[in-house]
């Protein structure tokens, strides 16, 4: 029994190493669960590059019994492929509400729908703020926006260039060509401020039957409807929620591409570069910021006091840094700032930063005491979010550290001081005069 | 029997009912033949890292398929796989599957192995068949030993005991067809069949004696058996189920079809012909297979690539049969095949074969009228290779809508020599624009291709015709409660000019256009949208439908401020019109109408939320400085310090008039104890003053108060002797 344990153990330790911590953020395990193992080899092209990126991916069917996110309550994956858009119950003990707890623990998620999606994919893409179509025979269609084909006449096929614009999540070099999509649409919740449109539809896209004839409006039209979206949770888990699982085949990354009404044709649709640059924000190759060394302390002295005094002259520094993957790097931005804030902010201030990663400020304490916090709330389009709070009381002035002998009370002085040399003088004059 | 050759005339017309009916039911992607795509795929899947593959298989598949493909990539690997080959036949240590592998590879790249090392291999071999060995080790053993006849015949690799071996590997064999692994396994799979069906095959090749003709039988009729348990795709392609057996590795479908597809395909060669399985279904297998599409793994790879070759394989013509009842089973009805074969096993089995399937395609299936193509169809064998001659018919035509009118009706298209293709011209002349679905037929020359070849039938290959479409007539206006126009606009739509109206809750909007194609008929587009938004950004979508020729829609804005939520003001009108078959396809802004509705009600419903801009929403925030208290205002310092003098001038004008006065200190006490205390006295009030002077300098009320009490007592003692003294004299100077 011991000696079993052991083994569990020690098989465990590599384990434990390798898997998602807060000083290598990017995830390590991702569980793909399939709803047939063909998708493996049609999107290899994604699963291989997510291998060269050193993930250690995990294939599994969506039905199959074995499957299991957590064990003794311990996540076994940091992040979770679901290619399985048919599943209408998934193996093991998976379901709806499991996947949601794993993504509330902090874990990342892809969902890949097409236009045969289970109720239950619908129903785990609602849960994070995005619903797709109601209809399941509807398709996006878009008859100007569409991918130019021999073979594709019905205009389903779509090539889509509207990219939300975020170097942090579609990386710094721009996507050099449309991006190919076959699939539905969603739309966002409007109550949910978390979820955002990466790629839209154009203003002509609805999203319909192609089959039979319209007669009700379309529930989706236009820019209002998205074709892929991303969520950041505020506990900083990430979601990519896409209506087409083709988007990511290997047969749409290697195809070219053609925008209908564009003289241009590309010999390479931008399915590669965009889904890898989306992997890579998803499972926090990007975008993952960190602070450390929050500092402040009085003008003129190095440790940090315990208590300020109001009116005096404090600075303040705060080093972030950003994930790159691999390494911490430090973070570039004009517009990290603190707030001196006590039931609201006193003062809020942009920090100066020395483009190395340090960001540092002085500012007066202000003339009102109580228990103030330095707080830095940085939440930037597709960063993490990064909230720093320090409490720090501050006093008013001693009653011997006001000002004493004010040029403006002299007279009064005087007239004091000559009162008693002259009384004085009074009496000795009055006792002793004859 | 009889039932078979000469089917009732009842039969028969249901047959070609159900037949007709399946067709047109049955989805109409058909996938296109292996082309360059897959060489290009094949170099890069396969590409053997540092000059050798990681292992014998990995070598096999990547050679296999670069000779199933055409792709000379032989001489750059031939001498390092060649050394690894060499080395694994030559070891005893070797495991069957090893040389298994060696062989094979050996078989593509002709490594210089002499006789006396096959003759090794040979006996090892015949010595573990003879075991009651798994079946992947039989496997092995007896496909190795086919592989050592074909590579050197002067090998003596001949099987003692055939009968007992074939036996043997049948044993395992359940009833729907499908194998064991073993004897000690209960679950069977159709992956251990098709291997089950190789091994079979290499036995009857080895046998030195012929192998009896029932048992020979009874393995077809596993055969056709396990082709009963196939899986049907919508898209007529057919499949075996993906399994995972035991604590064997799962079996997708595709490498489970491909084992099959080899043993039945192996067992089909080694029974000379007889072996016989309807045209749909390698037609369905072949589909399966091109479906797959570009696999980006290299076992897919090799298994769809090798699977192809297989069904691709000549093979030998079987006999005569009814050629009638045969292509109706074949092409539509199959599953009665099963049926009567079910029904009466000792039926003859001849009548069916693994025929090679054709692969109708079309390079296009988007032809626009602006531009006249010829409609173009490519018919090859699933790898690409060429056809035997043929005709393609076009049976007909219909639009996608109405399927009973045909505007098209059997058209043999002209065979183009130097590109290889069908075509047809000019077919585009009275065609209109629309959805169709073109019914092809593959009519083969002669009859030896008619049985060697599968067309599958009807194929049924959706067309769209682009063209485009005018638009005219373009009018939009107010109407009032009544009807009677009060604005009119003629707009033109291709134009960019907007019109602005103003209308109220009684007043009506009403717009018009018409579509003509190019043959100038009506044009119903699948989108015809107006969106109204108000500067809110809150939408509201309307379809437009047609009256005759006219599309109008009328929106009587009294019926509508529920629905556009009471909201007044300016609203933008957008027209969207689309569809697959208008090149011309438009979105486009007609201008905006300016609302005055009532006022909502209370329990009128919201409108809702405006998205959050999330640009704006995560932008940095207004700084923020505390205004701190100013100070209290104070006079200048030579202010005060003027004021200061002004204050001590009294002080100076006392002790001029002192002076003036003359003022003496005659009665100071003269006697010395008296003296003493006088001076005392005045010492200690000036202590005392002093004292105030030091608290307001630096010291505290503590020390301050301390030292007055200690003064104080002093000065009181001090200040009652020398009064108590004053008084006596004074008292004595008044009586005296």
């Amino acid at each position: 029994m011991s000696k079993k344990l052991i083994v569990l153990f020690l098989g465990l330790v590599p384990l434990l190493c390798t898997c998602f911590s807060p000083d290598t953020p990017s995830d390590r395990r991702v569980l793909v669960l399939l709803d047939d193992f063909a998708i493996k080899s049609s999107h290899s092209i994604f699963f291989n590059n997510l291998k060269s990126r050193g993930f250690d991916l995990d294939f599994k069917l969506a039905d199959d019994p074995t499957i299991s996110l957590q064990r003794y309550g311990q996540y076994l994956y940091d992040a979770l492929i679901l290619f399985s858009p048919t599943i209408e119950r998934f193996g093991g003990s998976i379901d709806a509400a499991a996947i949601l707890d794993f993504v509330d623990s902090g874990h990342d998620l892809i969902v890949a729908a097409n236009s045969n999606a289970s109720d239950l994919i619908r129903e785990i893409a609602t849960e994070c703020g995005v619903d797709f179509d109601e209809d399941s025979s509807a398709l996006v269609i878009d008859h100007s926006g569409y991918a130019v084909s021999a073979t594709e006449g019905d205009h389903t096929l779509i090539a889509s260039d509207d990219f939300i614009k975020s170097d942090v999540i579609l990386g710094s070099e721009k996507i050099k060509a449309p991006v190919l999509f076959q699939g539905i649409g969603h739309s966002l919740n409007p109550s949910n401020s978390l979820v955002l449109k990466v790629l839209s539809a154009s203003p002509s896209a609805y999203s319909a039957n192609p089959k039979s004839k319209l007669t009700s409006p379309p529930s989706l039209t236009g820019t209002s409807m998205s074709l892929v979206s991303v969520v950041q949770a505020r506990n900083n888990a990430r979601i990519l929620i896409s209506g087409s699982l083709s988007m990511f085949s290997n047969r749409f990354f290697r195809s070219d591409v053609q925008k209908a009404g564009s003289p241009t044709k590309h010999d390479k649709s931008g399915n590669e570069q965009f889904v890898t640059e989306l992997s890579k924000w998803v499972f926090h190759e990007r975008g993952h910021l960190k602070a450390v060394n929050v500092k402040h302390h009085k003008v003129g002295e190095v440790d940090e006091p315990a208590i300020y005094r109001i009116n005096d002259d404090l600075e303040y520094s705060v080093e972030i840094y950003e994930w790159s993957g691999k390494t911490w790097e430090p973070y570039v931005a004009n517009d990290v700032q603190v707030q001196f804030y006590m039931m609201s902010p006193y003062v809020l201030k942009t920090l100066s930063t020395d483009n190395k990663g340090y960001y540092f400020t002085a500012f007066k304490v202000p003339d009102v005491y109580g228990v103030f916090q330095f707080k830095v709330e940085y939440e930037r389009l597709g960063y993490t979010s990064l909230s720093l709070s320090k409490q720090i009381p501050v006093r008013p002035f001693r009653h011997n550290e006001y000002e004493r002998f004010i040029p403006a009370a002299y007279p009064y002085y005087g007239a004091a001081f000559s009162m008693m040399a002259g009384f004085f003088i009074f009496t000795a004059v009055h006792l002793y005069h004859k | 029997m009889a039932f078979v050759r000469a089917p009732s005339p009842f039969l028969l017309v249901l047959v070609l009912a159900l037949s007709i009916s399946a067709a047109i039911t049955a989805t109409t992607t058909v996938p296109q033949p292996i082309s360059d795509h897959h060489r290009s795929a094949a170099l890069n899947l396969f590409a053997p890292s540092h000059g050798s593959f990681p292992s014998l298989q990995d070598a096999y598949e990547a050679l296999r398929v670069f000779e199933i493909l055409g792709i000379e990539e032989k001489h750059r690997v031939s001498t390092d796989t060649c050394k690894v080959v060499l080395e694994n036949l030559s070891s005893l240590s070797s495991s069957l599957k090893d040389l298994f592998y060696a062989l094979k590879v050996n078989g593509i790249l002709k490594c210089k192995v002499n006789g006396e090392v096959f003759e090794g291999i040979a006996s090892r071999l015949n010595a573990s068949i003879s075991d009651a060995s798994p079946l992947p080790d039989l496997y092995y053993s007896i496909g190795g030993l086919v592989l050592i006849k074909d590579q050197d015949s002067n090998v003596d690799v001949l099987l003692a005991d055939a009968t007992g071996t074939f036996q043997s590997i049948k044993a395992q064999s359940q009833s729907d067809g499908k194998w064991r692994y073993s004897s000690d396994k209960t679950e069977s799979s159709a992956y251990a069949a098709g291997l089950a069906f190789e091994a079979l095959a290499g036995v009857i090749s080895l046998a030195s004696s012929e192998i009896d003709q029932s048992k020979v039988n009874t393995v077809k009729h596993d055969i056709l058996k396990l082709f009963g348990s196939i899986e049907k795709n919508d898209d007529g392609s057919f499949y075996f189920d993906g399994e995972t057996v035991g604590g064997h590795e799962h079996q997708d479908s595709l490498s489970t079809t491909s084992s099959v597809v080899r043993g039945v395909t192996a067992f089909a060669a080694a029974v000379s012909g007889e072996i016989n399985l309807p045209g749909d279904k390698t037609l369905g297998l072949a589909k399966f297979l091109l479906g797959i599409g570009v696999p980006g793994d290299a076992k897919d790879f090799f298994n769809q690539v090798e699977s192809l070759a297989f069904l691709e394989s000549k093979r030998q013509v079987p006999i005569q049969v009814n050629l009638l009842f045969k292509f109706v089973l074949q092409q539509y009805f199959f599953s009665f095949c099963f049926l009567f074969f079910s029904a009466n096993v000792t039926l003859d089995l001849s009548w069916c074969r693994v025929t090679i399937p054709l692969i109708l395609s079309l390079p296009e299936t988007v032809y626009s009228l602006t531009t006249k193509g010829q409609l173009k169809v490519r018919v090859s064998t699933a790898l690409g290779s060429a056809a035997p001659p043929l005709v393609v018919k076009l049976v007909r035509a219909f639009s996608s809508g109405a399927k009973d009118s045909s505007i098209i009706e059997s058209k043999e298209l002209q065979y183009d020599k130097r590109s290889g293709l069908h075509v047809l011209d000019g077919f585009t002349n009275n065609v209109d624009v629309g959805t169709y679905v073109f019914v092809f037929e593959i009519v083969l020359h002669d009859s030896h291709s008619k049985q060697v070849y599968a067309t599958g039938g009807q194929i049924h290959m959706p067309i769209y015709v682009t063209g485009i479409i005018a638009v005219s007539n373009a009018e939009i206006g107010v109407l009032g409660d009544l009807g009677s126009v009060q604005t009119k606009k003629a707009l033109d739509l291709a134009g960019n000019d907007v019109v602005s109206f103003s209308a109220n809750h009684l007043q009506k909007l009403r717009f018009s256009f018409q579509l003509a194609t190019p043959h100038g008929h009506v044009f119903k587009p699948h989108q015809a949208i107006l969106k109204f938004r108000h500067e809110i950004k809150v939408e509201h979508v309307f379809v437009i439908g047609n009256v005759g020729k006219k599309f109008e829609i009328t929106l009587d804005f009294l019926g509508l401020v529920e629905k556009l939520f009471y909201l007044s003001g300016k609203y933008d009108i957008e027209l969207t019109v689309g569809d697959a078959a208008m090149e011309n396809s438009f979105i486009r802004l007609l201008g905006h109408v300016k609302l005055d509705l009532p006022e909502a009600p209370e329990k009128a419903a919201q409108p809702p939320a405006p998205p959050v801009d999330p640009y704006s929403r995560y932008g940095p925030k207004t700084e923020i400085t505390h205004l701190f208290r100013t100070p209290e205002k104070r006079p200048p310092q030579n202010l005060s310090i003027t004021f200061l003098g002004l204050i001590l001038l009294p002080f100076l004008g006392f002790l001029i008039g002192l002076l003036r006065l003359g003022v003496n200190l005659k009665n100071f006490p003269s006697s010395t104890v008296p003296a003493a205390f006088a001076l005392l006295f005045q010492l200690s009030i000036a202590a005392v003053l002093l004292l105030y002077v030091l608290f307001w300098l630096k010291l505290d009320l503590f020390t301050t108060l301390k030292t007055l009490g200690f003064l104080g007592a002093f000065l009181m003692f001090s200040g009652h002797r020398i009064l108590s003294y004053l008084a006596s004299t004074s008292t004595k100077l008044k009586s005296a």
